[in-house]
């Protein structure tokens, strides 16, 4: 069963110079949610920033890793939030 | 409401198991969910059903819809196995709710709630 930690590793060696906020909000290691910061996220739509994420899990999610909540940015749009 | 609308999937409900589809690459649940998704404007798939969600993010998908007032069909993937992989197939997304507006996925539950949050998804339906 993948750790928040495990998850929030995959991400960042998946994604170049991607920072990844992982945590386990029911602590069964099964949901996790997920706050991804990557410059190579700018110029693609959330879909597309949330299939890079969902791609670096392929089959996991759905399956072991019942629900992967994300939210991503990018460096240039994080002062706005 | 949604319940107000024809089943969008109706070829799935109700109907006895016709003949098994020829060997072919004929996938009749895809092409339903194909025609499903270009027939109705705004289509969420999710898991239960808008009056009885059976899942926390189908809920709040669900509910990001009803506070802009907007009619959408919705399609429960939980009676088939088959209806969630043919439409992950289709829209190349993992997850389920899914929701469709003007035949493009619009994202799941995180998506909808932040577009909702930011006043996009008014947009995005008016």
């Amino acid at each position: 069963m993948p750790s928040a930690e495990d998850i929030k590793q995959r991400i960042e060696a998946a994604i170049p110079g991607a920072q990844a906020e992982v945590d386990d909000y029911t602590g069964g290691g099964d949901h996790f949610r997920a706050t991804v910061t990557a410059a190579s996220f700018e110029g693609c739509s959330r879909i597309e920033q949330h299939r890079l994420v969902y791609e670096i899990f392929g089959g996991e999610i759905g399956g072991p890793i019942h629900a992967l909540s994300l939210k991503t940015q990018t460096p240039s749009t994080i002062e706005t939030h | 409401m949604s319940a107000s609308q024809p089943d969008p999937l109706p070829m799935l409900s109700g109907q006895p198991n016709a003949a098994p589809a020829p060997a072919s690459e004929s996938n009749p649940i895809r092409d339903a969910i194909a025609e499903a998704i270009a027939e109705h404007r705004v289509i969420l798939f999710m898991k239960g059903s808008p009056e009885a969600p059976g899942c926390g993010f189908s809920a709040r998908t669900v509910a990001a819809l009803q506070a802009l007032d907007t009619p959408f069909a919705a399609v429960d993937v939980l009676p088939d196995a088959r209806i969630r992989q043919e439409l992950s197939a289709i829209s190349n997304w993992p997850t389920i709710p899914q929701l469709f507006v003007d035949g493009e996925l619009i994202g799941g539950c995180d998506i909808v709630t932040e577009m909702y949050e930011t006043g996009e998804l008014a947009q995005v339906l008016s």
